[in-house]
């Protein structure tokens, strides 16, 4: 059986790599014909099920699968990669990269705001989208925070969440990290309302896309690599432990309580999303 | 608060180390939460000098820390909570040693990253009341080339003390996580509350042997 997962684990991610949010949604369709859905517990057994339900992570076999792949993956390409990027590239210029990727997610963001009828957040946002790209150079320096500005995140996963929409079943996405139908086509639409698809003309092939998607993956993978070697090191059930964490977390987001911190530089790499924010965030 | 480290417990550990408070905005619970802050800002002091202590020897520091710990945390109610439905299935064996080794983890968690905490700094954030029992008082802790980070604490009155009873980083609390990570393994073990100890007692060896100081 869990061969099996495997299996279909590897084609998934073969699939991934040339996935578009369409083809995504393609992926899913594929894990629920060929995995299988976890066992339900004893309908007899009213904790059991009530913890079933809570967890909600009804496709726990395949997800495994894809968390087994997803580790595979990040072993040979994301972390050495990741690792380098560290070694070779100094501080002041991840920062900098750090930065300008948040200041390109600008844009999202306080469409979401607005779609969430957060009007202080949207303000805050298109001020610190003015004054990072000017007096910031560009991006490139974080002006808007010394000003009063902190960056906060949004997302239209988190749109959704305040419109109203359920989470759906838990999933997890080799190469992307913990997700759910709702976040999944959150990212979807976010990549598509970015204005600079608009100006690259959409592809996602444009020696432009291509960078910033690459320097995004580098740069959340960077940050990620303490928090997840923890993970890694000190947990009993690792799988279990993020899909804790990424729910929790997303819930938070979705409230935006005060004074949270909220990365703007959310990476399309792995873990993103994720309750992986760990302190280098 | 144990073991299975991730970010967030991660985090909450390093919050362990790293703790502050404000004085709380007045409502009904307002004794209660001046004294949770008050507690926690002692315990967060005594928990930095413990952990940049470092004249002295790894092993002295972590039984400093434990002793701050086994005083500051409801190990025993958290450890239940946490156990869950599984608690009342364990044997009264099986319960006494869970207690213990979650003690433990809680302990080497800790230990097996003084390195990695060392200069830790804490400072006051707001406390607010949550509900009839418990304070959650927030801090916001600060090591040395990393980006602060909020860490919140939950103190509950137990037998008369304010005790911690759970921590909670950018929203994730550890109490929960560690529940759902423990009840997977159990249910994955076919219900047997035995497998989780197997695992707790290699997770205990694992952070010994990174505990380097």
């Amino acid at each position: 059986m869990a061969g099996e997962q495997v299996t279909v684990g590897r084609a998934a991610a073969g699939a991934r790599r040339r996935a578009r949010p369409a083809g995504l949604a393609a992926l899913i369709a594929l894990g629920l014909l060929l995995a299988g859905c976890a066992t339900r517990p004893d309908p007899s057994d009213p904790e059991a099920v009530a913890e079933f339900e809570a967890t909600n992570d009804p496709l726990e076999p395949w997800n495994r699968g894809m968390f087994f792949v997803n580790d595979g993956l990040d072993t040979l390409v994301l972390r050495p990669a990741a690792e380098a990027y560290r070694i070779f590239i100094p501080p002041p210029i991840r920062t900098a990269v750090y930065n300008m990727l948040g200041n390109l997610r600008s844009p999202v963001i306080l469409l979401n705001d607005v779609l969430q009828g957060e009007g202080q957040r949207a303000g805050n946002t298109l001020g610190r989208f003015v004054l990072n790209t000017t007096l910031g150079v560009g991006g490139v320096f974080d002006v808007a925070t010394d000003f009063g500005l902190p960056a906060h995140g949004e997302d239209f996963g988190q749109t959704l969440a305040v419109w109203g929409a359920s989470e759906g079943p838990y999933l997890f996405i080799p190469g992307l990290g913990p997700s759910n139908p709702r976040d999944l086509l959150g990212t979807g639409v976010d990549a598509v309302t970015n204005p600079i698809s608009a100006v690259t003309g959409g592809s996602i092939f444009d020696p432009i896309t291509v960078t910033r998607i690459g320097l995004q993956v580098l740069d959340t993978r960077e940050r990620l690599i303490d928090p997840l070697d923890a993970l890694r090191a000190g947990s009993i059930d690792p799988y279990a432990a993020l899909r804790s964490a990424y729910r929790q977390r997303r819930a938070a987001e979705i409230r935006n309580p005060a004074g949270a911190t909220d990365p703007a530089a959310r990476g399309t790499g792995f873990g993103v999303g994720a309750g992986a924010s760990g302190p280098g965030r | 608060m144990t073991s299975a480290s991730m970010f967030p417990r991660r985090l909450l550990l390093g919050g362990l180390a790293a703790t502050g408070l404000a004085a709380a905005p007045a409502r009904a619970q307002q004794t209660d939460i001046a004294r949770a802050t008050a507690f926690i800002q002692a315990t967060g002091e005594e928990l930095v000098a413990a952990i940049n202590a470092t004249n002295a020897p790894v092993a002295q520091r972590r039984e400093r820390v434990a002793q701050i710990l086994r005083r500051a945390v409801d190990v025993d109610g958290v450890g239940r909570f946490i156990l869950g439905r599984w608690w009342r299935t364990a044997t009264a064996e099986q319960q006494q040693e869970y207690l213990q080794l979650f003690e433990q983890v809680l302990i080497r968690n800790l230990s097996a990253r003084f390195g990695e905490f060392q200069g830790v700094r804490f400072s006051l954030g707001r406390t607010q009341a949550r509900t009839e029992e418990d304070a959650l008082v927030s801090t916001i802790v600060e090591r040395p080339g990393n980006p602060a980070f909020g860490l919140d604490w939950r103190v509950a009155e137990v037998g008369g003390q304010p005790r911690v009873v759970d921590v909670i980083a950018e929203g994730t609390s550890l109490r929960l996580t560690t529940r759902s990570e423990y009840s997977s393994v159990i249910t994955r073990n076919g219900g047997n509350v035995g497998a989780l100890l197997v695992a707790m007692r290699q997770q205990i060896q694992t952070l010994a042997a990174r505990e380097g100081g």
